[in-house]
């Protein structure tokens, strides 16, 4: 883990989370201005492939196996690491799905939705996978307060996330889940995605309760990092799932 | 008592039962205290079998380890529980042989089960109108035979890619344990909740579940998808712990070009229930909330699309057929070479044509809805992608007669099955081409043609390799050898008369027999066709019974065995039956080819400190 | 190389056999419609392909069964060939070559299969749970037999009630799913006059099995004569007329002798006091009546599903509900 000498590893986690602002903010003035579906989904690929690649280190599956005992800690973290992926690519079938379930009924609409509440909570997920990054380098760099801290930030942030999405968006909604194809599309997606956060949640908090009792160090810590890829992985696909519902189109009432 | 009490499999049916009730209390309570009118039926059943099918799992005991990872508690790696005996099999085990032979077991059940549904449904065939069965009494049977088929297959292969694939690479176990444990224990509460749906009205849309007929269908329905659903989880999470094991417990000497053929066709396999499942998981879902909260996907008077659902469907419903005939096909070349005693002929072109086979079978789902009223301009793109199938299917058919060309042949009765395996599915597979072309299809769809189109291409891609893969690796994981009379007694009653069914559906099926009809016009003239296709249901199954009887008679009187009963150069052969706890005591060295025979003195493998 | 030579000419004339026996029955019924004869043409080649293919695999591994089984006694092992790399490269080309040869056909044929005729007939195909109606806009006649006039193209624009329905005359060849909310189109050209069956072949519940319907080719002049005497009919009186809708709409689920079905029975129902789901009982009048057919919803009878009767509200003209009205009361 250590490769990266100690502040460059925070400096990059900020760099990017800097450049992931920057890139959320034009994909929305683009959606405001210019509203073409391809660019925003090409804005939509760049961030995902940041995330993708320094937040959740794809690049670690692909790294040359060294080890050679099979009993070793490391040989089964690469193991571990590999069973989380293929689980990711399962898990995103899930959610291709039903991008292509609203891609099919709705085409270039979008339902009438909040848009301040939308661009909050993109906000909230985006800075909590800022946080989450910050506890996986601090953990990996021995620092355990630090890894506290950002941990507990991030649960916070998903909470609010959570709140956002279910008790505000829902709730303000001017259509209903038995509304039409764009209610049926709208709470579907939202609340397959919701579950998913909520079970980051729960590890989340399992991560922080363990943490808390000094089960990670700097060399092990295999539920943090899990826990890392798996709540980046939530970021992405709200990463697709915000301009497909909130920017993509126009308003359908 | 106390005995059965301890047993995993009672725990978790008792508390499965009780987690139902709750289920539906909880619900109740949860409606009267939000002051909405306390009863609806089908929302409370569907949380009482989701909470029925989660206190199964607590109450088996397969997600202990997983709590105590959560609360931070250290758990054992190399968990051995062979002291318990039999009990074992009623269990979690993590022994990856233990969890393979409780797949067999639940596939056979299952296939009995669906076996007879099937037999219930062909008696009342057997004449014009109706005899003895309702018409949603037929509907209901007849749907849940195809999914209770369907789900049979997917855990008879998870039976044998569990039992073979950390044998056949030399790994101890396999990459993730506890998750399959987990694959296989969520796979029986699914079962029992898919079957649930008899005692709740049935359901009368045939296996898939097409909205909007299924929105209106029964509450039995909501059991169907409920528990198609959740026993995806065991396929998709086999699927990748199948994949993992392949990619990263291999003995170090063995690369890729030397797995035995059969890894590679779990591997081409996993691919597609890793990532395809998911997609009938959702339709189904989808279908659930449409009923559940009135979303309309599918409405289209309210703005959905029928459509949509047919094309989630099958996008993993038409790769999941090549799921069911991968491993198969690949038992099919795994044992020709050793009845034939020649090496597998092009072992490489095989081993491609299997992940050719499952990537092309992503982009066919099409062939399927040619007269559904989707996009026309997407039926010809359909056809091209579905008839390059045959492409891939035709290098394995044609390496393996070279294979058995100028072989040793000989006829033990997993050959036996293996030669019928191969005759089947080649009637299968090239029925498969008429309905590919869509102007032939026009005629073919929903018809017994379809039929029997797939009950070949399953018998011979799946039944029978599957019966001759129990015969040749029954010796190894119990130690005692099935009677080789019986068996042949069960292949001559089970091979004859299915392929007599078999076609005999494809000709009424060209002559305009529809099916999922509970009744046909006597004017057509089919009965007598029914008729004979009705005495061979039974004769084929009377082969399923011979060979339970089989069983139990080897169990009972059959004398043990320990050696390479077939001359096998498979690793697993290489050692004492019946598998010992860890698999091989030394690892594993590869020296040669897999399937050298014909070359004297030749090895495939060789274990550390062996000369 | 004497091995070969007897598998090729024992392939061969395993070939023609099969062919030969599988031709000797009639495998398809009698062919109807100009669609059908471009389909039909594909089946006689796809025929060929598979006795011919069917035979390659099965003779030669018959072949080898028999003539290379192990004798008794005998325990060596067979030759040592490991492949053939030119071998494997021709029979994934040969295949190759031929489905995409077979896809081309198939494309072509499906281009004759579709090809439209400006002129045709237009028919409205309407299915539901379980009955199939018809009507001819030109004339403004509804029927529950199809009939065609001989040697035209009929241009069938169906659309469904309630769930996924199919259309099929095995005779024409040629199928058609009916979806909820959409239209969809099927042409055919009968050719020969006759009586057929139309087939739902698509699974739609209880009743999929009999929802069948006649269908009738005739002569142009022959058609003409149906579609007037379909017009004076209309001339009927009502409970007549009102039969003829019930029996094409009604009675998969409505008994008129008491039995039970779906829907609960029409006999002795007219003046009859109903009890509702609710609890609350009406008299059965004329009102309720023509809101039970208009908007079954609205009061659901005790004891029976709701959801499950179609609105016939939309289909049904006002007089044609007044009709079924008049017939359901003449029922004693
Ligand atoms: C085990 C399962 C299995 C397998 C392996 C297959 C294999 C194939 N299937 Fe089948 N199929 C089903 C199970 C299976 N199918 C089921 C369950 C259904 C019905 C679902 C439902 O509606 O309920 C179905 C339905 C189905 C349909 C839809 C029919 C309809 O409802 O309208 C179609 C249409 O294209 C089709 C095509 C094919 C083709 C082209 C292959 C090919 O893979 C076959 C390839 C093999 C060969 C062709 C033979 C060997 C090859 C050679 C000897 C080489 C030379 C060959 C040529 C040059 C042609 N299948
Ligand atoms: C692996 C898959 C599989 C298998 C093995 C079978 C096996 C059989 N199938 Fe099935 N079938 C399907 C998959 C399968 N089927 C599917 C997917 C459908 C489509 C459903 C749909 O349209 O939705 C279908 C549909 C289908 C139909 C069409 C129904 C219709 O359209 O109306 C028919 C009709 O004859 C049929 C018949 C049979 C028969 C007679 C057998 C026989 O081979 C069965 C033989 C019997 C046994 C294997 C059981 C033997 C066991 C016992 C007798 C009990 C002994 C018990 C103990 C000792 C404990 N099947
Ligand atoms: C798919 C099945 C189905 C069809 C077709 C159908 N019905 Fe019904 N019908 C029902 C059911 C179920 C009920 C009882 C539930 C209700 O009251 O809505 C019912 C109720 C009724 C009632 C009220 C009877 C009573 O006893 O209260 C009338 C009148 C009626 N139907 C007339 C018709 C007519 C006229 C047609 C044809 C134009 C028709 N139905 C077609 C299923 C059907
Ligand atoms: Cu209508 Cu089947
Ligand atoms: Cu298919």
């Amino acid at each position: 883990m250590a490769h990266t000498s100690k502040s460059k590893a925070f400096r990059l986690g900020l760099l990017v989370f800097i450049a992931l602002v920057v890139l959320t903010v034009v994909e929305f003035f683009l959606a405001v201005y210019l509203n073409v579906w391809l660019l925003l989904v090409i804005v939509a690929l760049c961030k995902a492939g940041l995330v993708i690649y320094y937040y959740m280190h794809v690049y670690r599956l692909f790294q040359a196996d060294t080890t050679l005992d099979r009993n070793s800690y490391a040989y089964k973290l690469a193991t571990n690491r590999l069973g989380l992926w293929l689980f990711l690519v399962s898990d995103s079938f899930v959610f291709g799905g039903l991008m292509v379930a609203r891609i099919n009924l709705l085409g270039l609409t979008h339902p009438h939705l909040e848009q301040t509440v939308g661009l909050i909570v993109t906000s909230v997920l985006l800075v909590s996978s800022f946080f989450m990054n910050r506890a996986e380098t601090a953990i990996a760099h021995g620092k355990r307060n630090q890894f506290v801290a950002s941990t507990a930030i991030t649960l916070i942030l998903g909470i609010a996330f959570l709140v956002g999405v279910i008790g505000v968006e829902w709730r303000i909604a001017p259509f209903g889940p038995a509304d039409g194809a764009h209610g049926a599309v709208f709470y579907s997606m939202t609340g397959f995605h919701a579950f998913h956060v909520f079970t980051g949640i729960i590890f989340l908090a399992i991560v922080l309760r363990n943490g808390l009792r000094g089960c990670y160090s700097s060399e092990r810590h295999w539920g943090v990092e899990a826990c890392a890829v798996y709540w980046h992985f939530v970021d992405v696909v709200w990463i697709f799932y915000y301009p497909a519902l909130y920017l993509i189109g126009t308003v359908i009432e | 008592m106390k005995v059965i009490l301890s047993l995993g499999l009672i725990r978790g049916l008792l508390w499965q039962l009780l987690g139902t009730a709750l289920g539906i209390g909880f619900f109740t309570l949860v409606r009267a205290l939000l002051g909405l009118p306390s009863w609806e039926a089908e929302p409370a059943i569907v949380v009482g079998a989701l909470f029925g099918a989660l206190f199964f799992l607590l109450g088996v005991g397969v997600l202990n380890d997983w709590l105590k990872w959560a609360a931070g508690e250290p758990t054992e790696d190399h968990v051995d529980d062979s002291h318990l005996g039999w009990r074992r099999y009623f269990g979690p085990s993590l022994d990856h042989k233990v969890i393979g032979v409780q797949y067999l077991v639940l596939s056979l059940v299952l296939m009995s089960v669906g076996g007879l549904f099937a037999l219930l449904f062909r008696t009342e065939l057997a004449q014009v109108q109706m005899q003895f069965l309702s018409l949603d009494q037929y509907n209901t049977l007849m749907s849940l035979h195809g999914m209770v088929m369907i789900i049979s297959i997917l855990m008879g292969i998870a039976a044998f890619m569990n039992y073979l694939v950390p044998l056949l690479i030399g790994a101890h176990d396999m990459a993730f344990p506890r998750l399959n444990a987990f694959s296989f224990w969520i796979a029986v509460p699914s079962a029992i909740i898919l079957l649930s749906s008899l005692a709740l009205g049935g359901f009368d849309t045939g296996w898939t579940g097409y909205p909007p007929l299924s929105v209106r269908a029964p509450i039995g329905i909501q059991m169907f998808l409920l528990g198609v659903s959740l026993s995806g989880f065991s396929s998709i999470l086999g699927g990748l712990n199948i994949i993992a094991t392949i990619v990263r417990m291999r003995a170090r000497s063995m690369t890729p070009f030397r797995m035995p053929i059969f890894v590679w066709s779990s591997l081409a396999t996993s691919i597609i229930s890793l990532t395809a499942t998911q997609l009938i998981g959702l339709s189904f879902q989808m279908v659930m909330l449409q009923r559940l909260f009135g979303m309309s996907f599918f409405d289209a008077t309210k703005g959905g699309n029928p459509i949509l659902f047919q094309h989630l469907f099958w996008f993993y419903s038409h790769p999941a057929v090549y799921i069911f005939v991968l491993p198969g096909l690949g038992i099919i070349s795994e044992l020709l070479p050793v009845f034939v005693r020649k090496p597998l002929f092009g072992y490489r072109w095989i081993a491609m044509s299997s992940l050719g086979i499952a990537l092309v079978g992503f982009l066919v789902w099409g062939h399927h809805m040619f007269t559904s009223g989707m996009a026309e301009y997407l039926r010809v793109p359909f056809m091209y992608s579905t008839l390059l199938v045959a492409v891939p299917t035709g290098i394995k058919f044609f390496s393996w007669l070279a294979t058995a060309w100028q072989g040793k042949i000989s006829f033990e009765t997993p050959m036996l099955f293996i030669l019928a395996g191969i005759v089947v599915f080649l009637l299968g597979g090239l029925s498969g081409p008429p309905h590919a072309v869509v102007s032939t299809n026009l005629h073919l769809h929903d018809s017994y043609f379809v039929v029997g189109h797939f009950h070949n291409a399953m018998y011979g891609g799946f039944v029978f390799p599957f019966f001759a893969a129990i015969f040749y690796w029954y010796p190894k994981i119990t130690g005692k050898r099935l009677s080789e009379t019986l068996g042949k007694i069960q292949f001559w009653l089970m091979a004859p008369s299915f392929v007599i069914m078999s076609l005999l559906m494809m000709r009424i099926g060209l002559l305009g027999m529809r099916r999922r009809i509970a009744d046909y016009e006597p004017a057509f003239g089919f009965e007598p066709y029914h008729l004979i296709m009705t005495i061979m249901a039974f004769l084929t199954a009377l082969g399923v019974v011979v060979f339970f009887i089989n069983v139990i008679y080897t169990q009972l009187k059959g004398q043990p065995v320990t050696g390479n009963v077939w001359n096998s150069r498979s690793p697993e052969w290489q050692v004492p039956s019946p598998m010992p706890v860890h698999n091989y005591e030394r690892e594993l060295i590869v020296v040669g080819e897999p399937y050298d025979y014909g070359s004297p003195g030749s090895r495939y493998v060789k274990f550390v400190g062996e000369a | 190389m004497r091995h070969f030579i007897v598998v090729a000419l024992l392939v061969i004339a395993c070939t023609f056999l099969t062919h030969t026996a599988i031709t000797s029955i009639d495998i398809l019924p009698r062919k109807a419609s100009a669609q059908a004869i471009p389909i039909d043409h594909l089946f006689e080649i796809q025929l060929w392909l598979i006795s011919f293919l069917f035979s390659l695999v099965t003779v030669t591994l018959a072949y080898s069964l028999i003539v290379f089984r192990r004798r008794p006694g005998d325990v060596s092992e067979g030759v040592h060939v490991e492949g053939n790399t030119r071998l494997e490269i021709l029979w994934t080309v040969a295949p190759l070559v031929t489905v995409i040869a077979l896809a081309y056909l198939g494309a072509r044929s499906l281009s004759e299969v579709q090809r439209a005729d400006p002129n045709a007939l237009q028919v409205e195909v309407l299915g539901g749970q379980w009955f199939w109606s018809f009507t001819y806009p030109e004339y403004g006649v509804t029927s529950d037999e199809l009939y065609l006039p001989v040697s035209k193209q009929a241009l069938l624009r169906m659309t469904s009630l309630d769930v996924i329905h199919s259309f099929w005359v095995p005779e024409f060849r040629v199928k058609q799913d009916l979806l909820p909310g959409k239209i969809t189109e099927l042409r055919v050209t009968p050719t020969e006059t006759g009586e057929y069956t139309l087939l739902c072949a698509e699974m739609c519940g209880t009743s999929h099995a009999y929802m069948v319907a006649p269908v009738k080719v005739v002569s142009q002049e022959e058609f003409m004569a149906w579609i007037e005497e379909k017009i004076s009919q209309a001339k009927l009186d009502p409970v007549q007329r009102g039969r003829k809708l019930a029996n094409q709409y009604c009675t998969a689920c409505h008994s008129i002798d008491g039995s039970q079905k779906v829907g609960p029975t029409w006999k002795g129902l007219f003046g009859s006091l109903v009890t509702l789901e609710d609890g609350t009982s009406v008299i059965a009048d004329e009102v309720y009546l023509r809101n039970a057919i208009a908007n079954p919803n609205l009061q659901i009878r005790k004891g029976y599903p709701g959801n499950v009767m179609p609105n016939f509200g939309n289909i049904l003209t006002e007089s044609q509900i007044e009709d079924l009205v008049a017939y359901i009361r003449s029922i004693e």
